[in-house]
């Protein structure tokens, strides 16, 4: 993985540019991963790699190059591919500048314990819920792994930033000889911190149930959401409309509605890479300093994330939350938080008289939207929820609905939060109770 | 490159005597090239190498697996070390060692089929198509979003195993696609696109790009998202329904072809992707569709964006049948899944990059073509619905239910194409979905389809396959909106 001396190689790199403006960026991983599943490991791996990026900018024309070959003369090459390129390229005219330099706020999310954990580390702690697993005549499949990241940035408008952090993340479904399931999963930081048996024991419990499941009429229901299902909607509400680019182009459900109550009054959505259990890089793809963003305050539609480019199309600064410079979605958020609640999970259940718990989501996909529409399935984990207990687990159903009209039926939020990976993102939210959720049959 | 293979070849034979039973090694290098076009200015104009060695072991029955981007004796030595010691720390959970079915060994050098390398084409021939392309679109004023899109893709690699097998292969994939709209407001707009969503990608060199007729096709495409605007919902039924053949490629991919992985159906996947309805206790007795339903996987097509010599174990590509006579027959696989089955690998393991292990993924997965043409298919049609252009797709985790959407619809009325619909979904199960297929379309309609973003795996990693087909026609289809 990189270290801090690569700033110097981009700077001496950066002298030999002829572009008006240009920005090298190089990701680092050092990634770890142990899978297993039929209580085995099938597929045990590491992976060494750094990507690095170039834009290199002529007045208004643009190029960008990318390569995995960090040496001193591949980085030369690099800039001379994007030359040629942004060379080649007819003007963008709404690009302005690279950011300059700025303040960067010093994080500290590299645990070396977590960098540090080995295969063996892993291979025993999946050994462990083998066990317990097998001493319950359930099958394990899952994943845990650890890695390290660096991110480092510079352009030739003195900008310069590096930083390192660590993850873990850890996935189980747990399986019974009639098939019904039970599904956890954790993330975060510093493995040291991790409560792998308790964490398991979720899934392990959720996949013991004694009772056959039960098929339910297609309807709508009261359904309470773990964090999982939750962090699920998140991520696709995002995607269709927390980006400046989105709201740019005037697709965004949240386009021309800043100041209007999209959705329920408590439900509160902040993008906060600063969060101490979040901890992400304190920068982004090019090198802008990360800030606290408030997407909805109490249901209201408040700001989206922003890039330098499109933060000069809104006529408002960058949130720093530029992606990589090849990507071509736009600004994203990756650190998103919901406001918790006052109840306990119990007293969630306790108040439902006739309700469905899901634990998470699957295959998620928009149908419409416009209307923030999706279609998916429940899975490895659906239960009745009778006269304020959870009695028998569920045949899998087939989900059917607006996200913002859910997110405007939450009933109850948790207290409790959890740290839920959505691919590149982690998220912190609570569970919820939701009304009139549209169930159909799978 | 005979600097790499030597890596590559010593990389192997350290991982034997640090006590691998079996190991490969791989190099792969990926440059691609991207540019696209949004609204009458280029949106980017994108290049990437990408490249590194992974090295697979096998220590006392048990996977470990190392992949490097820093190429070099030192660095390679290193992965080495790892991955036995991975191979060694999977040991010590796994009472069923990995047995491998037999595969012949081989030394070759493999070529992808393309007319024009497009590597060899100046970035501003390209950027003056999509400039070409986005004037085309712009013509139609009536227009206000225009995407285009051209992708070219070079694959060089290397394999070398503890068997003895030595193969280079270099593989060349190019796309091309575009996506015309009109928006009037953030809930009044439509879109469609061309020749699929997300575009048409194929095992072809710079080529392909002139094998569409944009010129023709796109006032077709104006008209119908100006009949979009106007249209009403699709309507809540059961009726016959027609697909276009990039449907049926997208409902092969899903319903037969993942469904039909065998990493998948011994519960590889129980933690991500899912497992299958399709078990091994069915192999043989499972009517998977009516009896014209004959599906086969075949990485030899020359043109599939799942087209190799070699998968990334070493298994030569071959053709190989998964349902015969609407009959689950076979199914897709790699050496270690075969030999569960006492069968032979069906050359199915591929890797997204040298630094992820292979999997089983989907290659060139076909329905055979039928004997009706695509007219005498809709003109047997006296109440039912047409079906073109995927734009979203759910299946369950199992593969035994699907919901899929469409960009547009038209109501077929005795036997002739009508009126459209917008936002067009259909669901049900899946057998019962490819047991009422009535009709499929002849060679004439037929194509082979690439899907360039097929999601599997964990780490995740990002395969792309091919699904040759022609329209279909089935009846009794849940359809709505």
């Amino acid at each position: 993985m990189i270290n801090e001396n690569i700033l110097g190689d981009f700077k001496k790199a950066l002298k030999s540019s002829r572009a008006d403006q240009t920005e090298l960026v190089c990701e680092s991983e050092e990634f770890y991963l142990t899978r297993f599943a039929e209580n085995l490991i099938h597929q045990n791996m590491g992976r060494s790699d750094s990507t690095i990026w170039c834009r290199a900018i002529f007045g208004k024309k643009i190029g960008v190059s990318r390569s995995n070959d960090i040496t001193p003369d591949s980085l030369i090459r690099l800039i001379q591919n994007a030359e040629e390129i942004a060379r080649n390229q007819k003007d963008d005219p709404d690009f302005n500048s690279l950011p300059d330099s700025q303040s960067i706020m010093k994080t500290d999310g590299f645990y070396k314990k977590t960098f540090d954990h080995s295969a063996s580390g892993r291979a025993d702690a999946v050994a462990d819920i083998v066990k317990r697993a097998k001493s319950d005549s359930l099958s394990c499949a899952g994943t845990l792994q650890n890695s390290g990241t660096s991110l480092a940035v510079a352009n030739s408008l003195g900008t310069e930033s590096f930083a390192s952090n660590t993850e873990y993340r850890f996935t189980l479904t747990a399986t019974a000889e009639n098939g019904l399931a039970g599904w956890a999963q954790a993330a975060g930081r510093d493995i040291e911190k991790f409560d792998f048996k308790a964490v398991s024991q979720r899934a392990l419990d959720k996949a013991s149930y004694k009772t056959d499941p039960v098929q339910l009429e297609p309807g709508n229901y009261t359904v309470i959401l773990e964090p999982d299902a939750v962090a699920n909607f998140l991520l696709f509400l995002a995607f269709l409309g927390f980006g400046g680019k989105l709201l740019h182009q005037n697709r965004s459900f949240m386009s021309g509605k800043f100041g209007e109550r999209i959705m329920g009054e408590n439900i509160t959505i902040t993008e906060d890479p600063f969060h101490p259990q979040i901890e992400y890089l304190p920068f982004d793809y090019e090198g802008a300093p990360k800030r606290k963003v408030t997407i909805i305050e109490n249901g209201i539609a408040r700001a989206g994330v922003y890039n330098s480019y499109y933060a000069n199309l809104a006529g408002t600064q960058s949130t720093g939350h530029a992606l990589p410079p090849d990507n071509s979605y736009g600004p994203y958020p990756k650190a998103m938080v919901i406001n918790p609640g006052n109840y306990s999970v119990d007293e969630m259940i306790g108040s439902t008289e006739h309700g469905i718990y899901i634990t998470r989501f699957w295959y998620l996909n928009f149908l419409n939207p416009m209307r923030t529409l999706v279609t998916g399935y429940t899975r490895d984990g659906t239960f009745l929820i009778e006269s304020g207990k959870i009695t028998k687990p569920v045949v899998d159903m087939r989900v059917q609905q607006s996200m913002l009209e859910a997110f405007s039926n939450v009933e109850m939020l948790s207290a409790q939060q959890r740290l839920i990976p959505q691919y590149g993102a982690l998220m912190l939210v609570p569970f919820m109770k939701i009304n009139n959720f549209n169930l159909t049959a799978a | 490159m005979a600097q790499i293979e030597k890596l590559a070849i010593d990389a192997v034979e350290r991982a034997r005597s640090l006590g691998a039973s079996y190991a490969d090694g791989r190099y792969i290098e990926i440059e691609d090239e991207s540019l696209s076009f949004s609204d009458g200015s280029p949106e980017s104009v994108n290049r990437s190498v990408d490249r590194g060695m992974g090295i697979r072991v096998l220590v006392e029955g048990a996977w470990g697996f190392f992949g490097t981007s820093v190429i070099n004796e030192k660095e390679i030595s290193r992965a080495v070390k790892y991955a036995v010691d991975i191979g060694r720390a999977s040991a010590t959970l796994n009472d069923k060692p990995v047995k491998l079915a037999d595969t012949e060994s081989f030394k070759d050098d493999y070529i992808s089929n393309f007319e024009i390398d497009p590597f060899e084409i100046a970035l501003k021939e390209k950027l003056e198509y999509l400039s070409e392309l986005d004037g085309m679109m712009a013509a139609r004023e009536e227009l206000n979003t225009r995407n285009s899109h051209i992708d070219f893709r070079k694959t060089v690699a290397f394999f070398a195993s503890s068997e003895g097998t030595r193969v280079n292969q270099k593989i060349i994939h190019s796309g091309v696609g575009l996506e015309l709209g009109i928006s009037r407001s953030h809930r009044e707009r439509a879109t469609r696109s061309f020749p699929k969503n997300g575009g048409q990608y194929e095992c072809k060199g710079y080529e392909l790009l002139s094998e569409y007729d944009f010129k023709s096709e796109i006032p077709r495409l104006a008209e119908e998202v100006q009949a979009l605007l106007a249209a009403e919902a699709c309507p809540s039924k059961t009726i016959d329904a027609v697909f276009e053949g990039s449907v049926v490629s997208l409902l092969i991919h899903e319903l037969i072809g993942h469904p039909l992985e065998l990493d998948r159906v011994f519960g590889s996947e129980r933690n991500f992707s899912g497992t299958s309805f399709a078990t091994v206790d069915r192999l043989g007795k499972l009517r998977y569709g009516s009896p014209i339903i004959n599906v086969f996987s075949d990485p030899t097509h020359p043109h599939g964006l799942a087209s190799y010599g070699y998968d990334d174990e070493g298994v030569k590509a071959h053709k190989a049948d998964l349902i015969r006579n609407g009959i689950l027959v076979g199914y897709l696989s790699s050496r270690e899944t075969a030999a569960m089955i006492s069968a032979r690998s069906t050359g199915a393991m591929r890797a997204d990059s040298w630094g992820n292990m292979p999997i089983i993924r989907i290659t060139n997965v076909s329905l055979a073509p039928g004997d009706m043409t695509f007219d005498d298919i809709i003109s047997s049609v006296d109440d039912g619905i047409y079906m073109s252009t995927i734009s979203s797709w759910s299946p369950s985790d199992d593969r035994s239910s699907f919901e899929f959407g469409c960009e547009i619809a038209r109501e077929i009325k005795g036997g002739k194409l009508g009126r459209v619909f917008k936002n067009p979904t259909f669901s049900g199960k899946t057998i019962d979905f490819w047991s009422s297929v009535k009709g499929v379309a002849d060679e004439s309609s037929w194509k082979v389809w690439g899907t360039p973003n097929c999601g599997k795996g964990q780490p995740g990693q990002n395969a792309r396959t091919a699904q040759g087909a022609s329209p279909i026609l089935v009846s009794d289809v849940k359809v709505g909106a």
